[in-house]
């Protein structure tokens, strides 16, 4: 039975590794049951979202030196459910960023693909279909018929939340890494940071990976946090520095301050209260009154909104609740050098 | 027919030798690496089709040809063609 199945989901969410394990399983299930059921996945995009060039892949898959040129995607189709009747085969079609081809192809290449069976009755159902793509939105551009045969099943798949994350990354650490390579503090900054990029779980394995590659380029036996926030701002552009211009000087204290702990401590985050501390001192360094407390927390909001911190609410520690301070983006070591340019700035 | 006559031209030993290497392919593109046109190409296709060293499939105007693994005598061929082919590369 041909089945269709939409999967949804944010960047990062799971939809390829969630259709490729499926692949892997149903191909698995299918070969000790004695069908014969090939799994194929195909990036619509890599293909600019052309039926025909999608097809010829599909059928490369069965005949490597299939002609590339000569026949229109319809013939391509029918030569295609040829192959399957001959071989007695089943495909599992996975069209990875299908909204390509439904700007290319319109709702004509979705019909032909998921009507193929109707022209064909009493026949066994040779291809299933899943669509993956980013938003169902794309999916309102198709003709109300077309929309009809796809819209059955769809699996939406969350954001992960920092937990899951974390998981991953230890997943993924326990093959890559040494025992003691990395620290829970790492990890959970690494996680913080994808959580920020709406759980994007590719992204934070990307920095891992860098994170890892920094260290080994220190040739330090940890990845530290230091490490990730450098591999973070080898990816994203890091904070303009214009913006960190723009703060007010007891910002600008308190920000260097916070960049002074960072440098020292080696851990992923700081504790409101020791980031307090340091202010205190730096504002005795530089002759100026301390703020108050609630000042200092709503400056910290104001950094975090800016996204140059990452705040959490931490409420495991010893007792009452205490803001957890994060540096994701910017090392430490240059957040420290560009404060002390910007105070010397501001006071001449 | 006699083997001395199959393999009396250079063009069905070279399309032996492209189908060992490739596995399988269209006319056109035989015809192509051949440096020959499409109906000598065929001829040749065809004869070593009767002598049951081919088989083909057709997917609507594609004719896709290769070697007959059915046959013992394919078979041979096939590894005379790649000994030969190895220890002229080394």
């Amino acid at each position: 039975m041909a089945q269709r199945v939409i999967i949804t989901g944010d960047v990062g969410a799971g939809k390829t590794a969630l259709s490729q394990r499926f692949g892997v399983d149903v191909t698995r299930e299918a070969r000790e049951h004695g069908i014969k059921l090939r799994y194929v996945h195909v990036n619509c995009r890599e293909y600019r979202g052309s039926l025909f060039l999608i097809l010829q892949h599909v059928v490369s898959t069965f005949h490597p030196n299939f002609p590339r040129r000569g026949y229109s995607a319809e013939e391509l189709l029918r030569i295609l459910v040829q192959i399957l009747d001959e071989e007695n085969t089943y495909v599992v079609l996975a069209l990875d960023e299908f909204d390509s081809l439904i700007e290319k192809e319109g709702s004509e290449a979705v019909y032909k693909l998921t009507r193929l069976q109707e022209l064909r009755q009493n026949k066994p159902q040779r291809l299933s279909l899943i669509c993956i793509l980013r938003n169902l939105k794309a999916i309102e551009q198709l003709d109300a018929s077309t929309r009809s045969t796809l819209q059955s099943n769809i699996i939406t798949l969350q954001n992960y939340t920092k937990q899951q994350l974390v998981d991953i990354l230890n997943g993924r650490v326990s093959l890559a890494f040494k025992p003691i390579a990395t620290s829970e503090d790492t990890i959970g900054l690494i996680a913080e940071v994808a959580l920020s990029e709406n759980g994007n779980a590719r992204f934070g394995i990307e920095l891992l990976w860098r994170a890892g590659k920094y260290a080994d380029a220190e040739s330090s036996e940890t990845v530290t946090p230091e490490c990730v926030r450098k591999a973070v701002s080898s990816i994203i552009p890091a904070m303009r520095k214009n913006e960190l211009a723009t703060l007010g000087f007891h910002e600008k204290l308190f920000l260097l301050a916070m960049a002074r702990l960072f440098k020292q401590s080696q851990k992923a985050w700081v504790s409101l209260a020791e980031a307090e501390q340091t202010y205190t001192i730096v504002c005795e360094e530089l002759n100026a009154k301390p703020n108050s407390h609630t000042q200092l927390w709503k400056y910290l909001h104001n950094l975090s909104a800016l996204g140059v911190v990452k705040t959490e609410v931490s409420t495991t520690g010893s007792r009452g609740r205490s803001t957890l301070i994060y540096l994701p983006r910017i090392p430490a070591l240059e957040l420290e050098r560009e404060m002390g340019i910007l105070l010397e700035k501001g006071e001449a | 027919m006699d083997i001395e006559n199959v393999f009396s031209s250079r063009l069905r030993i070279k399309i032996l030798k492209i189908l060992v290497r490739v596995g399988e392919l269209n006319v056109s593109e035989i015809a192509r690496r051949l440096g020959v046109n499409y109906k000598t190409t065929k001829t040749h296709l065809k004869l070593l089709e009767g002598e049951g060293l081919l088989q083909h499939k057709v997917f609507g105007r594609i004719r896709l040809y290769r070697l007959n693994e059915h046959s013992s005598k394919t078979k041979a061929l096939q590894t005379l063609i790649e000994i030969w082919e190895n220890e002229s590369r080394q």
